[in-house]
């Protein structure tokens, strides 16, 4: 099991390293650099800027280096756990991302949870009760959710919640408290703010959940285990507890992995539309103004993410399911 | 006294005004905001923190009404970032641009100006920066010598309006309130360039940025807050902490009604009253009269949403006249009212032909003034209007507006009017023959003419227009292409000549004075879309870009210098009248519509934000130009919390 643990862990090297070259080559494809975004940008609001100031800005920037050699500044200090330094906000990165993670963590955290708590009994009922009145209302109402684009979903349950609940439009929090500290008011106020982002995000993965635990759990309920246990007399309630639902279960764990980055990243159009203090809108703005090295380690981060991540769903796979042998026991 | 006589004046009476300061002031009242921070003793009183001859407003000869202090202005932001607005808002400049375009003191008591080219600077005695440090000549100073003049901080030497045919002025510090600027020849770009939107900054807070400076500073201290922040350099870590215009660093001493309290990274920026401020008000009230500007950053899509469902007291940036809709449908529910005010652009769209075009085939099309008079006759600027713009937009060329006192009728409307007929004549004159099949002209060889019109507009109001004149155009047998592309990869296509035609805004000050350079008129800077090359070409000194090479550029280039040179307004006014008759016959750009509407919203309750307004950058500085330090809120009036807590802060004021 170490021994396993310990190879996957070496594995992760030359794939981020990998990962850190292509996120740094694709950044830079685009024509043009940071400088020539602001430029164009204080233009467009009537500021002048002139030549002899960008040729200067390029240079303390170190824009003007070979990307090599730009990229290998880059890593060295990744390794060291500095990020960068912002073009946009003109500070280190690890500043400008400030405790955006920590909302970004809450928000993503609530929705697997929402996802978790909706689907699984859903899924569970219309398996077992299938083709009920009760599957195919909740059957039609998740194609719903699994087809309507996020945004507008975004959209529409933020008009609600302002016009019914009084919510101000977008944010996590009330203007008044955005910058105060962590206190109960604001995290009641910040509770009051969650659900739209928790729904609008959660609604395509909790309805492709439910699809998938009935789908697994049908397949499940037509075998003759179950008909002979259901023979034998088990009672119902427990023979689906002790045996098929076990079965099913699969794909719940092995989802871990791709749930965390597809959350974080998937979120961010979501994010934008929503005005959330999330890392989302963040990457958008810095992916689209080139600022290179915060784009770079943010992408980084979710690398980094997904791949831990992928290997801890393996991890609790094997563990749940004792059919699943892990690659070095099943070699010995 | 040669030049500038009418200037001069102007400065000399404006300063006049308030001279025999003791006399002539009101009785002070304390601000309540400041109550507690007096009686802890950590301010001094109002009479020791104004100049000895503070700026007196007279709200009445504006048409405004002196008011209260109390409460806070709300407003929504796209990015930290756009802190600065808040100076371009507040609009204290060295001198600034009054509602009638003309230049008066400001920070400074007066200005003398001999010719353009000697300016002596007078300071308000007693004046101090926002952390009550004193401002003094030795400010002047230290930019000019210690950051201007130093390699690090300016590698390529003191700002260009400085410059004078390659000369910097000589700067002598008279004394503790005269600073003197002297040029060998006529700086007019002087006193504009203090007074603009973005203003050019000559000073800065000495006693503070001493301590990042490496000929003031202890190194050892420095190196260490240097690493600390991330900064490459002492120079770098000196120019990020310096920066007057940003509003990003609550340490910095400011000049401004309301100084930054928010570190940048904040999602709320608040901004509280600078305790120094130099203006009154006739009662004794020191300015600004709202106690906290705050803006709350959010995605720029929402802005409007935002403004509908009542979360901002005043706003303007990021609200278009497609919201007005919208914006007018919530108001009395929510309590604002929707002014629509006018953006000060010489056009609001225009076409913008590329002159300096890589091929030569299409260059010379373009370059023949008959074919952009024909175009610019087939087009029907009256339907856009009404389709686009309700018909409340001003049709014509791209030229000044009837605020300018340079505007004649005859500018805007010249080849505009709507005539297909004439059009065609034109374009027959040139011997360019209708031979496609479905009557499209042709260049000599055969090949059909087809112009692509590239458009990096962000919402469909651009390519609707477009669609507009494409109908119009291929009656005259010109085939036109519709791009919508990105801004930065539109102005580097533009750049390198690949671009035919681009559709954008035009002139960006569409109310000049004879005072103010006419640079928008002569191919000097890169970014005029329709001779880029030539613009790069003096931007860079001759290193890119290629000279103009028609009679009417070099005519252009000529009249600009002659207006550096000239002697007096009368002559500046000559030459600023040839060169717009130059653009109106040769329609070097083809002007759609002007003057469109720029919806501002104003919670009920704020005063003294003016119905009807120019919005415009520079001169104007949005709602600088109309003194937003002087806005403030009637208790009897508002119904937000807002406007309930100034009710209590007056009330508070007027027991005491």
């Amino acid at each position: 099991m170490l021994d396993y643990i310990a190879r996957r862990l070496l594995v992760m090297i030359p794939t981020l390293l990998i990962i850190s070259v292509l996120v740094f080559v694709i950044i830079q494809l685009p024509p043009g650099d940071y400088l020539e975004t602001m430029v164009a940008e204080l233009q467009s609001q009537g500021e002048e800027v002139s030549q002899e100031r960008i040729a200067f800005y390029r240079e303390q920037y170190g824009l003007g280096e070979p990307m090599w050699k730009q990229f290998a500044v880059w890593f060295w200090g990744l390794l060291q756990g500095d990020m960068g330094y912002s073009f946009e906000y003109e500070l280190p990165v690890s500043d400008v991302v400030g405790d955006r993670v920590f909302l970004t963590i809450l928000v993503s955290f609530t929705t697997i949870l929402f996802v978790y708590l909706v689907s699984f009994p859903i899924g569970v009922y219309s398996a077992v009760r299938q083709y009920s009145l009760g599957d195919y209302t909740l059957t039609f109402v998740g194609f719903i959710g699994l087809a309507t684009p996020n945004f507008l979903l975004a959209l529409i349950l933020m008009y609600f919640a302002n016009q019914w609940f009084g919510v101000s439009i977008g944010g996590l929090v009330d203007p008044e408290l955005r910058d105060a500290p962590m206190s109960w008011e604001k995290l009641v106020n910040v509770l009051g703010h969650l659900w739209v982002p928790v729904i609008v995000i959660g609604t395509a993965g909790t309805a492709g959940m439910i699809r998938r635990l009935r789908a697994n759990l049908l397949d499940e309920l037509h075998k003759q285990y179950v008909v002979t246990a259901k023979a034998k007399g088990v009672p119902p309630g427990k023979l689906l507890r002790k045996y098929p639902l076990r079965m099913a279960l699969n794909p719940f764990i092995a989802d871990i992995g791709n749930l965390l980055p597809e959350i974080i990243s998937g979120s961010a159009i979501v994010s934008v539309v929503l005005s959330l203090e999330t890392t989302g809108p963040m990457l958008l703005g810095a992916l689209q103004s080139q600022d290179m090295y915060l784009a770079g380690s943010f992408l980084m981060a979710l690398a980094l993410l997904t791949v831990v991540g992928n290997l801890l769903s393996d991890l609790a796979l094997a563990a749940l399911d004792p059919r699943i042998r892990l690659g070095a026991e099943s070699a010995r | 006294m040669r030049g500038f006589a009418p200037l001069l004046a102007a400065l000399l009476f404006a300063a006049a005004a308030p001279a025999p300061a003791s006399e002539i002031l009101p009785p002070l009242q304390e601000t309540p905001f400041f109550a507690e921070s007096l009686d802890r003793g950590d301010l001094p009183p109002v009479a020791a923190r104004l100049p000895d001859a503070p700026q007196l407003v007279d709200f009445d000869a504006r048409g405004q009404a002196p008011g209260r202090h109390g409460g806070d202005i709300r407003m929504l932001m796209k990015r930290a970032k756009d802190a600065r607005q808040l100076t371009v808002y507040g609009y204290a400049r060295l001198v600034k641009y009054d509602r009638d375009l003309e230049l008066v003191p400001d920070l400074l008591e007066r200005v003398d100006n001999e010719g353009d080219r000697v300016f002596t600077l007078h300071l308000r005695e007693g004046h101090r920066w926002s952390d009550g440090a004193p401002f003094t000549s030795a400010d002047f100073r230290y930019f000019w010598e210690d950051m201007a003049n130093n390699e690090e901080l300016y590698p390529v030497g003191p700002p260009a309006f400085l410059k004078v045919r390659g000369e910097y002025p000589t700067v002598t510090i008279l004394d503790e309130t005269r600073v003197r600027y002297e040029w060998r020849y006529p700086n007019p770009d002087f006193l504009p360039g203090l007074a603009g939107a973005t203003p050019e900054y000559i000073y800065a807070p000495a006693h503070y940025l001493k301590r990042f400076h490496l000929d003031y500073a202890d190194p050892e201290a420095l190196a260490e807050a240097v690493a600390e922040s991330g900064q490459r350099n002492w120079a770098a870590l000196h120019t990020k902490n310096g920066r007057l215009y940003r509003m990003d660093n609550p340490e910095l001493p400011l000049l401004q009604p309301w100084f930054p309290v928010t570190e940048q990274t904040a999602k709320r920026l608040i901004f509280e009253r600078n305790p120094f401020y130099h203006k009154i008000d006739r009662n004794g009230r020191q300015l600004p009269y709202a106690d906290r500007v705050i803006f709350d950053v959010t995605e720029s899509k929402l802005i409007p949403g935002k403004v509908a469902t009542g979360d901002v007291d005043l706003q303007g940036r990021y609200l278009t006249f497609d919201d007005y809709t919208l914006l007018k449908r919530n108001a009395d529910q929510v309590g604002y009212d929707v002014h629509l005010w006018r953006i000060a652009k010489g056009a609001h769209l225009a076409l913008f032909p590329n002159l300096t075009h890589g091929d030569p085939r299409y260059r010379d099309l373009v370059r023949d003034p008959r074919f952009r008079q024909a175009l610019s006759l087939a087009t029907n600027r009256y339907e856009i209007n009404r389709v686009v713009y309700y018909g409340l937009a001003i049709e014509g060329q791209n030229t000044l507006l009837p605020e300018s006192p340079l505007y004649k009728r005859e500018y805007r409307k010249q080849w505009t009017g709507f005539d297909l007929k004439r059009a065609n004549a034109l374009l027959d004159e040139m011997g360019l023959e209708r031979r496609m099949i479905d009557g499209v002209r042709t260049y000599p060889n055969g090949d059909p003419i087809e112009i692509v019109v590239e458009s990096a507009g962000t919402s469909t109001e651009e390519t609707d227009v477009l669609q507009l004149i494409k109908d119009s155009w291929y009656e005259v047998g010109v085939r036109v292409f519709i791009k919508p592309i990105n801004l930065d990869t539109m102005r580097r296509r533009i750049y390198a000549g690949e671009t035919q035609m681009a559709i954008s805004s035009g002139l960006e000050n569409g109310m000049a004075t004879a005072d103010m350079t006419p640079d928008e008129l002569a191919p000097v800077h890169q970014i005029q879309y329709q001779w880029s090359d030539w613009g790069q070409y003096f931007e860079t000194n001759g290193e890119a870009g290629s000279p103009p090479d028609m009679a009417v550029g070099k005519r252009l280039v000529d009249l600009l210098h002659r207006w550096y040179g000239a002697a007096d307004k009368a002559e500046r006014t000559r030459l600023w009248r040839e060169m717009l008759e130059i653009h109106s016959d040769n329609v070097f750009t083809i002007g759609l519509v002007a003057g469109v509407m720029q919806p501002i919203a104003v919670r009920h309750g704020l005063m003294n934000v003016p119905d009807q307004g120019i919005w415009n950058w520079d001169p104007g500085a949005h709602f600088g130009l109309y003194g937003m330090d002087g806005f403030w809120w009637d208790p009897g009036v508002g119904e937000t919390a807002d406007a309930d807590r100034a009710a209590a802060a007056a009330a508070a004021a007027d027991d005491g």
